[in-house]
């Protein structure tokens, strides 16, 4: 118990540090989501149109009402797990200022998750509830029904939270690629537009061939967005969602292992220049 | 005149000498694009391969609009990259006092001093896309037809520059504006699709207030089809000269108003 208490007396702080600078910084956010939500919205007119332009009611199991569902629990997910310390840390290679960090008594992980889950902590407070009322307003309207259910919902955030956890132990293993390239911009551009199109960020997995489908339902990056949306969406069995979450709890391991072999062997490489 | 073309040479060459030095991170850069919009056209392609029309469009069609949306997309990509740095710290750093010091224009100093070859991956997408779906589409071809389409690109792309001028500018009175510049350039992904699969507020939105139609699907649509010239290819004209002499006004608004870094 004592040494719980001990943990968060460590790590709270950058917690409130990552609060901080949200708050500053509170109008920029706001801009900025507005600018990545078109995105979504660009989606919703395209199915719009795609329904509209034929007869059929359902392709590959998805209503039109599903479609929108999907695009925008997508989004918000995709926002929610988006995790960006790798910059920090490439950065920080780069400049040498990792040396630091190197003495300080805690773990570097734990430093960046927390900070990172502060300064998500008020986008998160500002987005969750809009995006999710939104949707349901409108499934509600539809479908003259009432389709939310909770343990859909409660089984939707366990399966977000382990999907951060996935994307930011994935992002800190990228983030050590600022070993080999000096540059980070090209190289996240070709990660961000691979994930977001590998986790069915662009197309559901469905719309795939189905061989493909399957060999990127097991991937991780199914686990990182496919896999909670389609919980949300109660496209899945409970058991089917058993089976799902023990992937991505297995995926999260894996990363987690993965992020420590790299530290580790990083550490003994790392040479910081000037001083 | 004569001796600002002579600069942007000097500008551009001593760029490209200092990509020699990191081949890979302009490559990956571009690959970057490159994907980014090749998934895009995948994701066209799996829409296209469960309907046979999009509100009348056919797959060429889309492609042919997506296309010609990526040339003037990437041109004010490649020379005028530098004005997302302007919004995010070039004046809040102080940094500006180095463009007015020279006897050239900010503006165009500003822009030439980087010149972002990311852009060919946009550009090349763009060219594929185009030279796949115009032979395979019955357009009227005519006499004017390519330098018409050529100014229509080169106004295109002041629309795009224009706007980002304007929230660039921004930044001279809030120190920092690269959020606004991002919230209003990406509002120009609406212009990849027909304009028509939008609502009415989407629509009158990205014709009449941030006119991104104007860059692909209005003239593209002119040259699908043969009609509306004076809206499809006029319109874009006027948006293009009005944003642009507006773009110029603000900049010089703001240049009064900057206020360098203390220190």
């Amino acid at each position: 118990m004592t040494k719980l208490r001990h943990f968060f007396r460590i790590y709270l702080p950058f917690s409130r540090a990552g609060i901080q600078e949200m708050v500053a910084y509170r109008a920029n956010f706001i801009c900025f989501l507005i600018g990545e939500i078109v995105s979504a919205f660009i989606m919703f007119f395209v199915w719009k149109a795609v329904f509209a332009s034929s007869s059929q009611q359902t392709f590959n199991g998805f209503t039109l009402e599903d479609m929108v569902v999907y695009v925008f629990i997508t989004f918000l997910t995709g926002y929610l797990t988006y995790s960006d310390g790798a910059f920090a840390i490439g950065e920080e290679i780069v400049d040498g200022s990792i040396a630091t960090r190197m003495i300080r008594p805690c773990s570097f992980d734990m430093c960046f998750l927390f900070h990172e889950l502060g300064s998500r902590l008020i986008s998160i407070a500002m987005i969750f509830v809009p995006i999710v009322a939104g949707v349901e307003i409108y499934r509600c309207v539809i479908t003259g029904s009432v389709r939310f259910d909770i343990p859909h919902f409660l089984l939707y955030l366990l399966s977000l939270t382990v999907a951060y956890g996935i994307s930011f132990y994935f992002n800190v293993c990228y983030g050590f690629m600022a070993f080999f390239f000096k540059n980070l911009w090209g190289t996240s551009l070709i990660k961000e537009t691979l994930t977001s199109f590998l986790s069915g960020a662009i197309v559901p997995l469905a719309f795939l061939p189905a061989p493909l489908a399957a060999v990127l339902n097991f991937l991780p990056f199914a686990s990182l967005s496919y896999t909670p949306v389609m919980i949300y969406m109660g496209m899945y069995s409970y058991a089917e969602i058993a089976y799902r979450i023990g992937l991505q709890l297995f995926w999260l391991l894996a990363m987690f292992l993965l992020s420590k072999l790299i530290w580790r062997c990083a550490v003994k490489r790392l040479s910081v220049q000037g001083g | 005149m004569l001796r600002y073309l002579r600069l942007h040479r000097i500008f551009i060459s001593q760029h490209l000498k200092r990509l020699m030095e990191y081949k890979t991170d302009f490559l990956l850069g571009a690959i970057g694009l490159l994907i980014a919009q090749a998934l895009q056209v995948m994701f066209i392609g799996i829409i296209f391969s469960q309907i046979p029309e999009l509100e009348g469009y056919t797959f060429d069609e889309v492609l042919f609009i997506f296309g010609f949306s990526l040339i003037p997309k990437s041109l004010d990509h490649l020379f005028t990259d530098n004005l997302w740095m302007v919004g995010y710290s070039i004046v809040r750093k102080g940094d500006f006092d180095k463009y007015l010091t020279r006897p050239i224009n900010s503006l165009y100093y500003v822009t030439v001093e980087r010149f972002c070859v990311d852009a060919f991956g946009e550009m090349l997408t763009g060219i594929l896309l185009l030279s796949y779906s115009i032979p395979r589409l019955s357009m009227a071809f005519h006499w004017y037809t390519i330098p018409l389409a050529l100014v229509v690109v080169i106004f295109a792309t002041l629309i795009y520059t224009s706007l980002k001028t304007m929230t660039a500018a921004i930044s001279f009175w809030t120190k920092a504006s690269g959020h606004i510049i991002h919230m209003l350039y990406m509002t120009n992904d609406f212009s990849k699709y027909p304009v028509t699969i939008y609502n009415k507020a989407v629509q009158t939105l990205i014709t009449y207030v941030i006119p991104f139609a104007f860059t692909a699907y209005y003239p593209a649509s002119f040259f699908l089809t043969d009609k509306n010239p004076l809206f499809c290819i006029g319109g874009t004209v006027i948006a293009g000269t009005a944003l642009f002499a507006l773009a110029l006004f603000i900049w010089n608004r703001g240049i009064r108003a900057y206020e360098s870094a203390g220190s």
